[in-house]
């Protein structure tokens, strides 16, 4: 007996600008359409319908319309940036379709029409803010991208930041993709700050490690970086010695200790090569993949309504731990990680949550009161709150 | 006491006049996402708020025209808006809407609609506030000029001078020079207040 299938669109930019993503995303979804079809514990297939936006803001829109008109598609996985999504979510909203969004992204959005599955940033910056002001320093330089994941991730890290009573020495941003990173790197040499914040993306990013890793060499220093993006394939693409010793914040790492995870990788690599990395990316599109499958089952059919109302608070074990959608806001619950990079391109893991952490895209549960600086001896700014600085909530 | 930041909406309180069941569920669950609470009132019958409230979302839509706008208050309103005739919106801009929002309502946009409404707010009661202070510097113009005129004739000051000896003294007394004239033409002459002097 033939299972009936049911079609799903996969929109990931195979070429343009963020093409090894949008690779990386495809790869782990097509692997998850495989093993639902080939389990025994799903009565229907899916059958993949793949389209390619090159990284082309605009082709977005036009291949979700597709997808959705042509094709009576009502489930769509992709998406990487935020200006994609902002492009597919009116349309998903009209038709009343489904977007599962696997990246990260800056939160405060929450579409009805959308399962976002990618980490919130009460997920990502503030675990790492927090770890920055306990445990490494109160003055951070900030160097990224000129673009809203930057803007907002530095807005929260400042406004954490200045009510613990420490403080931002720089902000230098450039242009998506742009390489010319000399300046940047010069200037952190000069300054010596305790810390530098990276949320450079892309080649920019890669260039950013390689030149400060060999102007810290040179110069004698050592300054720790942080990331709330770093994944394991960028790790190779920075290359060996550049890319050990950042510490990143992810719901993921290639190196979770768990059974569901050892399996998944074992599996992904006798797929891929065993010369390749799972990235936070590719696994939360595995994870998509995953929980639709699932809210199919649970709803027994595949209407949006009755899919969205199974996917709510249903619990899977994926390979990052209990992941399940909170129905408040269409977001998952998932298990903030702070790990630094090793040599042979893998993240040492050295904090977890305890539990899955619920998500909150406004940041509206964030109580700074509760972060402040605890550094040690050898810091020298410790825990000072400055007492006319209100705590905004 | 430093300006709350109006993009934190935490904790506050609104005030939904909203005929509309759909709508009124969409501002109610995006308002507990942000981790505000919400009481509503009957467009019909407006009374006046029982809890303290810091914005209110009025639908533009579901209140008669004609009838005397009960919500002549300081509070931020958001406007929802169906109908975009001019004599709906005539009515509209008498409410002074701190911002607006299109109907049929999605989640998205109303976060924004509430950062600008307390902006907005806030940007009014300090203008009202300054408004207020340069009124009141106005009205007393004339009580100055009379303390001046005193000091010349008292003390056989210039009028540069005898300014110049109110703003010090006022300085001193950490008041107003407007406070000051007022008390020294009240007195006769200047206060003694020695123990605030420095």
């Amino acid at each position: 007996m033939t299972k009936p299938s049911i079609p799903v669109g996969l929109v990931f930019s195979r070429s343009g600008p963020y093409a090894m993503m949008g690779r990386e995303m495809e790869k782990s979804a097509l692997m998850a359409v495989d093993e639902v079809n080939q389990s025994e514990e799903f009565d229907f297939t899916f059958t993949p319908r793949l389209r390619d936006p090159g990284g082309i803001v605009a082709a977005y829109h036009t291949a979700c319309d597709d997808l959705i008109r042509e094709q009576q598609i009502d489930h769509i996985v992709g998406c990487y940036t935020s200006a994609s999504r902002k492009q597919v979510i009116p349309i998903v909203e009209r038709t009343e379709r489904l977007l599962w969004h696997p990246a990260r992204y800056e939160g405060f959005e929450s579409s009805d029409n959308v399962i976002y599955v990618g980490a919130a940033p009460n997920h990502t910056v503030v675990p790492l803010v927090r770890h920055m002001l306990e445990h490494i320093a109160g003055e951070v330089f900030c160097a990224g991208s000129n673009y809203v994941w930057t803007w907002e991730t530095n807005r929260v890290l400042r406004e954490i930041v200045t009510s613990a009573g420490g403080r931002i020495l720089a902000e230098r941003l450039l242009e998506l993709g742009e390489t010319a990173v000399d300046h940047i790197v010069r200037e952190i040499v000069e300054r010596k700050p305790p810390a530098v914040f990276n949320t450079l993306v892309g080649e920019s990013s890669y260039a950013f490690m390689r030149a400060l890793h060999q102007a810290s060499r040179s110069a004698g220093l050592s300054i720790p970086v942080l990331s709330c993006s770093l994944c394991e394939p960028e790790l190779k693409l920075i290359g060996s010695s550049a890319a050990v010793g950042c510490i990143t914040s992810s719901a993921y790492f290639e190196s979770i200790e768990t059974p569901e995870n050892r399996a998944f990788v074992a599996r992904w690599k006798s797929r891929h090569g065993a010369g390749g990395h799972v990235s936070v990316d590719g696994q939360s599109t595995y994870v998509c993949i995953m929980l639709l499958a699932r809210a199919i089952r649970r709803a027994g059919s595949s209407d949006v309504t009755a899919v969205r109302r199974a996917a709510a608070n249903h619990r899977y074990d994926s390979p990052q731990g209990p992941v399940w959608v909170d129905p408040d806001n269409n977001h998952c619950f998932l298990t903030p990680r702070l790990a630094r990079s090793v040599p042979g391109c893998r993240f040492r893991i050295f904090w977890e949550a305890h539990a899955p952490e619920r998500p909150d895209p406004y940041l509206s549960n964030l109580d700074l009161a509760s972060i402040g600086m605890k550094l040690d001896a050898k810091g020298d700014a410790v825990a000072k709150r400055p007492t006319h600085l209100r705590v905004v909530k | 006491m430093t300006r709350p930041s109006p993009f934190s909406v935490r904790g506050r309180h609104a005030l939904l006049i909203i005929k509309d069941e759909r709508d009124s569920s969409i501002v109610r669950r995006q308002f507990g996402r942000l981790g505000m609470s919400v009481s509503e009132a009957d467009p019909e019958q407006l009374t006046a708020p029982e809890t303290p409230v810091d914005v209110i979302v009025l639908d533009a839509d579901s209140i008669p025209i004609k009838s005397v706008p009960a919500l002549t208050c300081d509070l931020p309103v958001i406007a929802l808006i169906g109908t975009e005739t001019p004599s709906r919106l005539k009515w509209l801009l008498d409410l002074q809407p701190a911002s607006f929002l299109i109907k049929p309502l999605r989640s998205a946009g109303l976060y924004t609609a509430l950062v600008v409404a307390f902006d907005c707010a806030q940007r009014r009661s300090e203008e009202a506030a300054h408004i207020e202070r340069l009124e009141t510097r106005i009205r007393s113009r004339r009580l100055v000029v009379a303390a001046v005129l005193q000091l010349m004739r008292g003390h056989g000051l210039s009028e540069e001078d005898a300014f110049a000896l109110l703003r010090q003294t006022a300085m001193r007394h950490r008041t107003t020079i407007e406070q000051l004239s007022v008390e020294m033409i009240t007195l006769g002459g200047m206060p003694n207040r020695s123990s605030r002097t420095a």
